[in-house]
């Protein structure tokens, strides 16, 4: 697809997929193309989701582009609620359930990131995270510790 | 010793780059230009929209980011903001990395939606909270923003100001680079040019850039650190005097 901008950078040289073409529309210019991402599969987390796969996202996240663009999708949500009290949701976008493979509750699911009008992020759990990540053997005990393990956060 | 941090003094020489009227947008990882907007709006520019990325209240779209880009790529935005890990004198940004791009020594943040948004912003501010020679280079190593195009790229905007700890420069299109404007208070053309990588070219009228008003640190102090609190709170708490 089409990107404004970009060319006359070094975009075209160090990404070698971008494509630089003339515009079939005013030839005199040129214009670059990029290819679509089309991830195998899309982990999203919901404000609440239905059992037929309709999810309520948060509206200034990106997880229903996300979602529509990936093959396998999979929700957590913070509750799993009946399908009309999304619709009446007055917060937060309706993603149809025709987008998503599958959903599992998972209340506090975005942790250490927040959820908003649910709770915030956990800062003090993100510095842990950001001083493990710096070498593999820290990071080995980080997920030992809070994903592989059972003690939860 | 002045009455004002580093941050106020940039964020107020921001806010007078923001027009009464115009639609203005703020992207992430920005806190001194949502100050400085923020700013203007609570001041000079009540009529001016403000779009700021990651803020619950600043927020007009449904449509998560792409409703934002498409926003910005139908040149719906007067003004926008941009860093560089690397910035250069023909104000070209290097958003991906010290050295070689494919083995970065440093790797910054990433490049491409800067590349969009240089274009199609009417003027966009570039700011960094750092003056130094590895930030203001002679050449940047990859050009992720260019600074001037080719003429048969379609490009609406472009870099009109860059704001620093130090100086503001004015980006002169003819010339295709940076001029220092104004010197802030304190700093003398001998300090500029030992913390910029490129000999800095000084425009023939230059002046002092004015210090923030007791009006705009009152209102940095108070409405506008609560606000940006809500996006940035670490920020906000050590970005402000008392």
């Amino acid at each position: 697809m089409p990107v404004p901008g970009h060319v006359g950078s070094d975009y075209d040289r160090i990404r070698p997929e971008f494509r630089v073409i003339q515009n079939p529309f005013t030839p005199d210019e040129r214009v670059m193309l990029v290819p679509a991402i089309r991830p195998d599969i899309a982990l999203v987390h919901a404000l609440a989701a239905a059992a037929d796969g309709t999810l309520l996202l948060d509206h200034m996240e990106d997880d229903a582009l996300l979602a529509q663009a990936s093959r396998v999708v999979i929700a957590s949500a913070e509750r799993i609620v009946p399908v009309e009290d999304l619709r009446k949701a007055p917060e937060g976008t309706v993603l149809e359930g025709i987008h998503v493979t599958g959903v599992v509750e998972i209340p506090g699911g975005a942790h250490p990131t927040l959820v908003r009008g649910a709770y915030e992020a956990d800062a003090k759990h993100l510095e842990e995270y950001v001083a493990a990540a710096r070498d593999d053997a820290t990071f080995a005990e980080y997920l030992a510790r809070h994903v592989y393990g059972r003690g939860g956060p | 010793m002045s009455g004002y941090t580093t941050h106020e003094l940039m964020a107020a020489v921001i806010a007078r780059e923001v027009l009464d009227g115009e639609t203005v947008a703020v992207g992430t990882l920005a806190p001194v230009p949502a100050c400085g907007v923020l700013l203007a709006h609570l001041s000079h520019a009540p009529q001016a929209r403000v779009v700021i990325l990651n803020h619950p209240d600043y927020w007009p779209f449904r449509g998560g980011s792409k409703e934002f880009y498409d926003f910005a790529q139908r040149g719906g935005f007067d003004l926008f903001f941009l860093s560089g890990g690397q910035i250069d004198r023909h104000g070209n940004l290097n958003l991906i990395g010290v050295g070689d791009p494919a083995r970065p020594r440093v790797r910054f943040p990433g490049g491409a939606g800067a590349a969009m948004l240089y274009y199609v912003a009417g003027r966009v501010v570039v700011f960094r909270a750092e003056h130094s020679p590895k930030v203001f280079v002679p050449r940047v190593d990859t050009v992720t923003s260019p600074g001037s195009t080719p003429s048969d790229v379609r490009r609406r905007g472009g870099p009109s100001k860059v704001v620093t700890p130090l100086c503001t420069f004015r980006f002169d299109r003819d010339r295709r680079i940076l001029v220092v404007t104004s010197l802030h208070p304190g700093v003398d053309r001998t300090e500029l040019a030992r913390r910029t990588g490129f000999p800095p070219e000084y425009e023939p009228t230059i002046t002092v850039t004015p210090e923030p008003t007791p009006n705009e640190l009152t209102l940095l102090r108070t409405r506008v650190r609560e606000a940006v609190a809500k996006t940035y709170p670490r920020y906000a708490e050590h970005a402000f005097g008392r």
